[in-house]
């Protein structure tokens, strides 16, 4: 299930930020809001071996890069084989969010269940798709 | 503008202390004075972080002015989290340099090692986007996540990081004022704990006590203050493009040079804001110092010890010297006026004439620049 993550943009400089904020960091502008796929690059992650109170041991944290601009701050359950640049969804636990790594066909199945009631949603996930396809061609070219 | 130079300078041994904080920034600042021959100064700028949180002391530039016997000399107190000492600085030198005050004491310091490092992680915590915090990022987990793309994605090595460490400790030896004057090996530094992966246990400053002070002045003297840059970013991390290289300091950096009329190739040592290890190869090249992409290989290649072609944390920096957060800025500057002064005594670099300190607040979100000029 993809899930939708609320944020808001800068009429000013397009900048998206998730969650949604009243004024964007850079301008004293409102910003409007805005919708984003669960979808997304990780761009970078971390696990802590002590975590801070509240927390369990290990905690992974993870910076996505959401489908449409934002960057989106999570948890994880492991990060085992996991590299900068993987493609990731996001889901919401007790509305707490995690992110985890798509196997080929977890997102094969991803799409097929979204397709018919979210359109929008299906095109990110078919662009996140096409753009693993890529990169794998890449990767094997180089 | 009338020119502002640095008077007197001074400071506690950094490490666990058990003296009270107003009673170990009397010590720095009493030291500052003393060399400054001054012995009522026209202002003082307070820095702490978190004395609310630590100590349960509020209105902390009244208690430590009056615990000083200053009770009758205007003081106020700056904050901007790690940098607030580097930011009292900035206080007293535009108080100096506008001809409202001729001397200024700029005393700060920090208390937090009679609590647990849990507690302590979680107060300094409070300085990080509200958000971020919520799914547990402390500082070291955001200085992780720098690490993990610095290492992946700019292919800087473990062992470039690690020699950060070695370099520092190695300094600190020589520092008797060091939190830590014992030395680490590249091999301790690689095997040591993890604590928020990449980032191990010796690539993080220790929890540390500890006060400095600086006596500011018209009145010449011996070391000017030649530029203070200021730079500022993003509360949250994740609303940043960059992570491997800091927008507040870049900004600082160019703020202090323009000011100073001299740019990174004429500053003989620097003190940096290493908090962890990595952060100093980052701020290396931020501030110019070093070419981009360049500072693991430099720091390897031993360029930045003591010994090498740009001297850099020769006090041991916040790895060995220690990091008493709101006295940090300040005792980089301590640092810097022994150095430009002939006195830093076994660890002296050669003829240094202009030294820099670079000073970061949160997660790079409130960053200062410094720029000393002997005359």
């Amino acid at each position: 299930m993809i899930e939708t993550i609320a944020a808001s943009r800068c009429p000013r400089c397009e900048m998206v930020v998730a969650p949604p904020a009243s004024y964007c960091p850079h301008h004293p502008v409102a910003m409007t809001p805005a919708t984003l796929p669960g979808v997304g690059e990780l761009v970078t992650f971390t696990t802590l071996h002590t975590p801070p109170e509240g927390f369990r041991s290990p905690l992974h944290i993870a910076i996505v890069e959401l489908e449409g601009g934002g960057r989106f701050v999570c948890h994880g359950t492991g990060t085992q084989g996991l590299k900068i640049g993987a493609i990731v969804a996001i889901e919401a636990i007790d509305d707490i969010y995690y992110f985890s790594h798509l196997g080929a066909l977890e997102r094969a199945r991803l799409f097929w269940r979204r397709a018919g009631h979210a359109g929008d949603r299906v095109n990110a996930i078919a662009r996140s798709l096409a753009k693993r396809v890529w990169k794998g061609r890449q990767r094997a070219a180089s | 503008m009338p020119l502002v130079f640095v008077a007197g300078a001074g400071m506690t041994r950094i490490g666990r202390r058990s003296e009270p904080l107003p009673e170990l920034m009397a010590d720095a600042a009493q030291v500052a004075l003393g060399e400054a021959g001054v012995e009522t100064p026209d202002a003082i700028v307070v820095a702490t972080m978190n004395p609310e949180e630590f100590l349960g002391d509020g209105n902390f530039a009244s208690n430590v002015a009056t615990h000083m016997g200053f009770a009758d000399v205007p003081c106020l107190r700056i904050e901007t989290a790690t940098s607030s000492g580097a930011a009292a600085v900035y206080t007293g030198f535009a108080q100096v340099a506008a001809g409202l005050r001729r001397t200024v004491l700029v005393v700060g310091g920090e208390k937090m090692t009679h609590l647990a490092t849990p507690r302590v992680s979680e107060i300094i915590g409070r300085s990080i986007d509200p958000y971020e915090r919520a799914y547990g990022a402390t500082m070291p987990a955001l200085a992780g996540l720098v690490t993990r793309v610095l290492m992946s994605r700019q292919g800087t090595t473990a062992r470039e990081i690690g020699q950060v460490a070695v370099k520092n400790h190695a300094n600190g030896v020589r520092n008797a004022f060091a939190h830590f004057q014992q030395a680490v090996t590249l091999e301790e530094v690689l095997e040591s704990r993890m604590v928020a992966e990449p980032l191990r246990l010796l690539h993080c400053c220790p929890i540390s006590d500890g006060a400095a002070a600086v006596v500011l002045t018209a009145d010449r003297g011996r070391v000017r203050v030649a530029g203070v840059g200021h730079g500022t970013d993003t509360l949250a991390v994740r609303h940043r493009r960059e992570l491997t290289s800091f927008a507040a300091t870049r900004a600082a950096a160019r703020e202090a040079y323009a000011m100073a009329g001299f740019g990174p190739e004429r500053v003989d040592v620097a003190e940096v804001h290493d908090a962890f290890a990595p952060f100093e190869l980052i701020s290396l090249e931020d501030l110019g110092l070093l070419p981009p992409g360049k500072a693991g290989r430099a720091t390897l290649d031993g360029d930045t010890t003591l010994e090498g072609r740009l001297p850099v944390n020769p006090s041991g920096g916040l790895k060995a010297r220690g990091h008493p957060l709101a006295a940090t800025g300040i005792a980089q500057l301590v640092e810097c006026v022994w150095q430009l002064t002939g006195r830093a005594a076994g660890r002296q670099v050669k003829d240094a004439r202009r030294a820099l300190a670079h000073s970061i607040g949160g997660l790079a979100t409130n960053n200062w620049v410094i720029l000393l000029e002997a005359s």
